[in-house]
């Protein structure tokens, strides 16, 4: 642990950190452009120049370049080094183009701040500026090479970090080239990151092309809705319309970047097709006029059929707070039928992860330090892609991947790959557990057999599996496998790709209840009468969508809390528009158990693209935003339930009431979330143990 | 004596006041006698063309940041041919101060402030002046600047093709 003085500060710092690290412990903003903390330091750019007096390495060094050692002297502000920087910029800046103003980067320009910051103003060199062709890399990402400084970030994140092969750096001198052998779309999936990383204006969001400047943007921490990872994002909205998304931070879970699905899969929100006004038997009614109904007809149908003919659907999409407040009003009404994932295997799979998981759960983190990753039935790509990434990461480090599943998968790194049919894995997990496995192939077993010696060598082994091959009995043999290869010394850990970003929340309240198969059962035999669905179509989310069409028809009172355009919500005899993610503040409990708080970006309102097709904003005045009805769910259902609308008495009550949700009456966004532990001594779920509907 | 100081620096007043009823007035009568302002008069402000006739504003939204009340509005857009151009810009000259702060923040040059000072109108939504509203024929005060033409990114010249700059490079050269 080296103690360093940078600029008359001292600070002790781990082993291996090097002097730029150092000083942003302090918080003195050294300037740079390659080194990135994902990335590493490359000392490219020479932008962090600063002067380091006594010991070995004295004089004006690269602080990226330097390992902070005990008793170094660093001066930041050292005249010669300042004037270093200032030159480096101006030469960075002779081949800059002069066209900030129509730049997309413009406001959030890193080459721009450092300019300022090195004081160049005027341009002394009078000779000509290089100039490029530029690209057609695809729909996503626009390319401008004439603005590039040639800091290598592009190429660090794309082909290092996330594992593309499709681009690269190119040319000689000062004829270097970052782009395609040919034009065309970028392969990898993680391709939006290089928005992000670049420190200027070559690659830009092109579906943000000249849309709106950053300054503009109205932004808030939030959490990807698109799988139950829960990468931090930070959505970007003006003119009452999702504009951007781009990756928040959160070190423990997606680190610096996220998936393009993440950053580009967001167009729901803007949907002008998005229903916004609430319904009773397809007449548009006021917010409030369509709870006061909903009461009465619930009411009417508990006094027609008993408590129990009323259903309650929540959804993993549905944020903890709505499906907490969902579970209280089912308990209020007396009705035990209630479900919080309309996919009766994902159900069961998110309920045996949430009783299982505890002391063997990972974060992606984690399975970036790991040394052995075991992907059981599961494709990344598919089902949460960051974990590819994160795998990859874990392969750069000298780490190994196996794949055990019927086909082989794409993943951004090298792997080995076990074939097992979708109905064998479960054997191939007991058999590497250790059990008899005589129905597997003798090859099968001698590959698996080996994988266990490699797994009991290893120091960080996590297995990670999907329910959606495994099916529930999979999930519960993962647990088991993962039990029986830990030891007390070395545990391993797990991780389950879930079905939504609030499936393990869900499973929480779930407990014992029944699974959807079992409320449609009802459905199908005149028990149930209502059903309420809580953000969730199961006409497209139930394991079999047909069935429950038919079921759904049968009733005789459906409600739908939606924001999106599904056959439950435009069918439902009331239906209440929610607002979506952006629109509300909530919490969603991510695969890992981790909870984390995302911010209200925006108010709910048709964006003004959709009202003003001819892009004119109109010029009357309205004192109600077009399409501003959509209530947070979580709202909608504390006025039902007469509690408070203020969301932080809410957690506090939702806190306050379950010891295993403490963590949410001061839960904050844009913090790492905190990993909830179950409370010893409430009833943990066990598989094949619901109660009937 | 005090009283004498008294007497004569109250009749020296009026006697001021009085000298002043025999010479020319400053005043005009507004609105029936009008001043023509300088041309330099920095009132309203007005967008100006390229000398090649095309809209000079690009719609960066600098103006907008630093207009101390927010008076500005717009939305970018994207021609075929690469232009960036205001879709619609929109200013409200109720809230206007006419500081002239967009145009000294403009790139382009395309926001110049105009010697026209009579905005007064009965009703508050004439005022809002759209873009079409705002362009004048011409350059204003520099009719020779083309952002374009040094901006390095194509549009007008094709890429490489403007005085400062070397034509596009070929990555595949082997030459040293």
């Amino acid at each position: 642990m080296p103690t360093l003085t940078i600029d008359n500060l001292e600070v002790t710092v781990p082993e291996g950190t090097n002097v730029l690290e150092a000083a942003r412990a302090l918080d003195i903003v050294i300037p740079h452009f390659c080194y990135h903390e994902a990335l590493g330091a490359v000392g490219a750019c020479r932008l962090c120049a600063m002067r380091i007096s006594d010991g070995k390495v004295s004089g004006i060094q690269m602080a990226c370049m330097v390992k902070a050692r005990d008793g170094m002297v660093v001066s930041t502000l050292d005249p010669e080094a300042v004037e270093l920087r200032g030159h480096v910029i101006e030469w960075l800046m002779t081949n800059h183009p002069h066209d900030c103003p129509v730049c997309d980067e413009g406001g959030e320009c890193q080459l721009q701040e450092m300019t300022i910051a090195g004081g160049h103003g005027n341009r002394r060199y009078t000779g000509k500026k290089r100039t490029y062709d530029n690209q057609d890399l695809g729909p996503y990402i626009a390319h401008e090479m004439n603005r590039c400084i040639a800091c290598y970030r592009c190429v660090r994140t794309y082909r290092d970090y996330c594992g593309g092969l499709d681009f690269g750096v190119f040319g000689s001198r000062d004829r270097v080239y970052f782009g395609r052998v040919r034009d065309g779309q970028l392969e990898s999936p993680f391709s939006g990151n290089l928005v992000d990383v670049c420190p200027t204006g070559v690659f830009t969001d092109k579906t943000f092309r000249f849309r709106s400047r950053p300054w503009d943007l109205q932004e808030a921490p939030s959490i990807c809705p698109l799988c139950s990872l829960g990468c931090a994002t930070v959505p970007g909205a003006r003119f009452r319309e999702v504009q951007r998304v781009r990756a928040g931070i959160n070190r423990e879970v997606n680190g610096f970047f996220i998936c393009d699905r993440g950053r580009f899969g967001n167009g729901a929100t803007n949907d002008p097709q998005r229903p916004r006004r609430p319904r009773v038997d397809g007449a548009q009614v006021a917010m409030e006029t369509a709870i006061d109904t909903l009461r009465e007809r619930v009411a009417a149908v508990i006094a027609k059929y008993g408590p129990q003919s009323v259903a309650l659907l929540g959804s993993p999409r549905a944020s903890l707070e709505a499906n907490t407040l969902l579970h209280d009003w089912a308990r209020d009404l007396g009705t035990t039928r209630l479900v919080f994932d309309a996919h009766a295997e994902q159900d069961r799979a998110a309920r045996i992860t949430e009783a299982h998981l505890e002391h063997q759960a990972r974060s992606l983190n984690d399975i970036r330090h790991s040394d052995l990753v075991v992907l059981v039935g599961t494709d990344p790509l598919s089902e949460g892609p960051m974990l590819a990434l994160a795998v990859r990461q874990a392969v750069r480090a000298g780490g190994g991947v196996v794949v055990i599943g019927p086909k082989p998968i794409d993943l951004p790194c090298r792997c080995s790959h076990l074939p097992v049919s979708a109905d064998q894995l479960d054997d191939a997990l007991r058999c590497l557990a250790g059990g008899s496995a005589d129905a597997l192939a003798a090859e099968l077993r001698d590959a698996l057999k080996e994988l266990r010696d490699r797994l009991a060598a290893a120091q960080r082994p996590v297995m990670a599996g999907g329910p959606e091959l495994l099916g529930s009995r999979g999930v519960n043999t993962l647990f088991e496998t993962v039990e029986a290869l830990s030891t007390a010394e070395r545990p391993m850990g797990a991780m389950l790709l879930l079905n939504g970003p609030n499936s393990y929340g869900g499973a929480m309240l779930a407990g014992r209840g029944p699974n959807f198969d079992m409320l449609l059962d009802g459905i199908d035999e005149g028990r149930i009468h209502a059903l309420i669905c809580l953000e969730t179509d199961p006409c497209r989310d139930a394991r079999n969508p047909a069935r429950a069409r038919t079921a759904l028809d049968r009733l005789e009172l459906l409600v739908t809390l939606d924001a999106l355009p599904t056959h439950a919500a435009l069918n439902a005899d009331i239906f209440l528009p929610t607002s979506t993610w952006v629109e509300s503040d909530g919490a969603f409990v991510n695969n890992e158990g981790r909870l984390q708080a995302f911010a209200r970006v925006m108010e709910p309102g048709l964006p003004l693209r959709a009202t003003s097709p001819d892009s004119y904003p109109p010029r009357e005045f309205f004192l109600e935003t077009p399409g501003s009805e959509p209530w947070p769910a979580w709202r909608i259902l504390a006025r039902l339930l007469g509690r408070s609308e203020e969301l932080s008495v809410l957690r506090r009550e939702i806190a306050d009431a379950d010891p295993r949700f403490a963590p949410l009456a001061d839960l904050a966004p844009d913090a790492p979330g905190i990993r909830l532990t179950t409370t010893p001594g409430l009833p943990h779920y066990q598989l094949d143990r619901e109660t009937p509907g | 004596m005090n009283l004498w100081r008294d007497i004569k620096g109250t009749l020296q007043a009026y006697a001021v006041t009085f000298s002043y009823l025999f010479r020319k007035p400053t005043t005009i009568q507004y609105p029936e006698e009008r001043r023509t302002p300088a041309p330099r008069y920095r009132a309203r402000m007005v967008l100006t063309r390229d000398p090649d006739g095309g809209e000079r504003c690009v719609a960066c939204h600098l103006c907008s940041a630093a207009c101390p009340v927010d008076c500005i509005s717009m939305q970018a857009a994207e021609a075929p041919d690469g232009r960036r151009y205001a879709a619609w810009f929109r200013i409200n000259f109720a809230r206007c101060i006419f500081c002239g702060l967009c145009a000294e923040a403009c790139p382009t040059l395309a926001i110049q402030m105009s010697p026209e000072y009579e905005i007064c109108k009965r009703d508050p939504l004439s005022l809002v002046y759209e873009k079409e509203d705002l362009l004048i024929g011409d350059g204003g005060k520099d009719n020779d600047y083309n952002f374009y033409r040094h901006a390095g990114i194509g549009v007008v010249n094709p890429r490489g093709g403007n005085a400062d700059e070397y034509g596009p490079v070929d990555p595949g050269a082997l030459v040293p």
